[in-house]
């Protein structure tokens, strides 16, 4: 009966999940749990991973890869392609809309649509892959079962989430007020 | 990315409801599945009890898992263990079960003969208070039209008995199949959720948690009410002093699952019950009939809309129709079976609705598939 509780030893994609800074506080336990509620999947290079505006469902993790998430031009890219175009611009195909409004470019290990988790506000801003990328998504819903099953787990992440959003948002300050002092 | 303030989002598409084109595939596909359902039945059913079975063990699974246990190990603990509490109750009442049932017919008789009598009792008493019922001889009129139907009571019950034997081999896969809905239900999600083009990915998950949700809820809440009604009848028929008042509560409470012919049943169940043990006090029925009308009033009022009501967020009036509906084309299976049904197509429809009229998501799709077309033949 012992034997039942103890966990088996954990699998490859279990330990590059505790590498992740969201779920570095896991237990093996724990991380097991979490894993069956992830989902994989691969985009290749200019895909469009999700647009500005769209309600967002989940949290994207860099698995490998880079995602280039930017504010897109509304004046042409975007009208031309919610037209029904199967491609970007087809005068400039090396010009996506993503690069007018560049805000970053994320690699291996970073997460992006944090927000998306707490509450479903719209997307700020457009995510597409920078080269072929694969991503794990960690679904609202099911962190919000999460948090009524195992408060433990989801706390843990909660932390996580939160110390990344402070840090994010002494960046912004500090790059406002430099900004400033330049002005 | 959140790093982007919210207020630089574009302001967000408005979320209009399903339209009526989107509303009538709902519905005729609800009916399609119900006539497709009735064929095989001996399929449907046991699923239905495998679901509801998966949503009663589930709560047990995910506790032993949060202690430490994987999931084959939990789910195949706990299905062992609700088998085990099943061999241990059957065989607990097999005695009693077996008595019962070597004198069915008899039993079957008796209780009908006790309905009948109490049906005369009244219709005579009426007849003494009202004239014109005296003069129409509604009581004799009545007996005489029951006397030439009750002789083929047994007739009708000995096919319905060897219908349930029949039934008992496709019943007893409703515990193998919610083992495997409770070890391999997070694998068929993320199987299904594979299958679905990137564009589409957030707004897929979106529904199939939103179905998931909709059966958990529609289950969990037939449970509960399953419950509530067993208490609520069983307290209500042992201060009437009726025997068997927790078994004759359960089974009206599960006769109640199939809408308004299983409610008529469990009424007729729990007067007849009332009626042949009670020969001599016919007030005893009147009382059965009375907290039998409580607890559906009761039912209908509070305990529907704390526990299903509230799980499919259907409107009243469709709920209504769809019920006429479901028993028109299907029967009784479909009385049953298009609540749930229901509850799962309009996610569906109301997703797929909402994913093939985004130009946008179907421009990234097609945008998609143009980079995989040129990847395959980059080097061509």
């Amino acid at each position: 009966m012992v034997k039942l509780f103890r966990f088996r030893k954990t699998t490859p994609r279990q330990e590059r999940l505790h590498e992740l800074s969201l779920f570095v506080n896991l237990t093996p336990a724990e991380l097991e749990i979490v894993d069956g509620l992830l989902h994989e999947r691969h985009y290749l290079e200019g895909e469009v991973i999700f647009d500005e505006g769209e309600e967002g469902q989940a949290i994207y993790i860099i698995a490998s890869g880079e995602v280039l998430i930017s504010l897109p031009d509304h004046g042409n890219g975007r009208h031309a392609t919610q037209q029904g175009g199967a491609s970007p611009a087809p005068s400039h195909p090396l010009r996506r809309q993503g690069d007018t409004g560049r805000v970053a470019q994320l690699g291996p290990g970073t997460f992006f649509g944090e927000l998306a988790l707490l509450d479903n506000s719209p997307r700020s801003a457009q995510a597409r892959a920078a080269s072929p990328c694969e991503l794990i998504i960690f679904f609202r819903d099911d962190f919000v079962s999460l948090l009524e099953t195992h408060a433990r787990i989801s706390s843990k992440i909660s932390r996580q989430l939160a110390r990344h959003l402070g840090t994010r948002m002494r960046a912004m300050a500090l790059s406002m007020s430099a900004h400033q002092h330049l002005v | 990315m959140s790093a982007a303030a919210n207020g630089m989002a574009t302001p967000h598409p408005a979320h209009h409801g399903s339209g009526p084109v989107v509303w009538a595939a709902i519905i005729a596909v609800t009916c399609l599945l119900l006539l497709v359902f009735q064929k095989v039945l001996w399929l449907v059913v046991p699923v239905l009890l495998a679901l509801i079975l998966y949503y009663f063990l589930y709560p047990a699974v995910r506790s032993l898992i949060y202690r430490g246990m994987s999931r084959d190990a939990a789910a195949s603990l706990v299905t062992l263990a609700f088998l085990v509490l099943v061999g241990i109750v059957g065989i607990a009442l097999m005695p009693r079960l077996t008595s019962k049932l070597t004198h069915w017919q008899d039993t079957v008789d008796r209780y009908v003969q006790g309905g009948t009598q109490l049906l005369d009792a009244s219709l005579r008493g009426l007849e003494r208070h009202s004239p014109p019922l005296a003069r129409a001889k509604l009581a004799d009129t009545v007996a005489a039209r029951l006397a030439q139907s009750t002789g083929s009571i047994a007739d009708h019950l000995e096919p319905v008995a060897l219908g349930i034997m029949a039934w008992t081999p496709s019943l007893l896969l409703a515990p193998f199949l919610a083992f495997f809905f409770l070890r391999d239900g997070r694998r068929f999600k993320r199987f299904l959720g594979s299958a679905v083009p990137n564009a589409f990915f957030e707004k897929t998950l979106f529904l199939l948690h939103e179905i998931d949700r909709t059966a958990r809820a529609y289950f969990q809440g037939l449970i509960n009410l399953t419950i509530l009604d067993t208490v609520t009848l069983a307290a209500g028929l042992w201060l009437l002093g009726i025997p068997g008042p927790l078994a004759l509560g359960l089974i009206c409470a599960v006769l109640a699952w199939v809408p308004y012919v299983g409610s008529i049943l469990g009424g007729l169940l729990v007067v007849l019950v009332a009626a042949t043990d009670f020969p001599s006090d016919p007030s005893m029925a009147y009382w059965a009939i009375g907290l039998f009308g409580l607890v559906r009033l009761l039912d209908d009022f509070v305990y529907m809309p704390m526990t299903i009501g509230k799980s499919l967020e259907l409107h009243p009036l469709i709920t209504v129709l769809m019920i006429f509906a479901g028993g028109a084309v299907a029967g009784v299976p479909g009385l049953m079976l298009v609540l749930p049904v229901l509850g799962v197509v309009m996610v569906i429809g109301e997703t797929i609705g909402l994913i093939i009229t985004d130009p946008r998501l179907m421009a990234r799709h097609r945008h998609a598939k143009a980079l995989r077309r040129v990847q395959a033949s980059a080097d061509l």
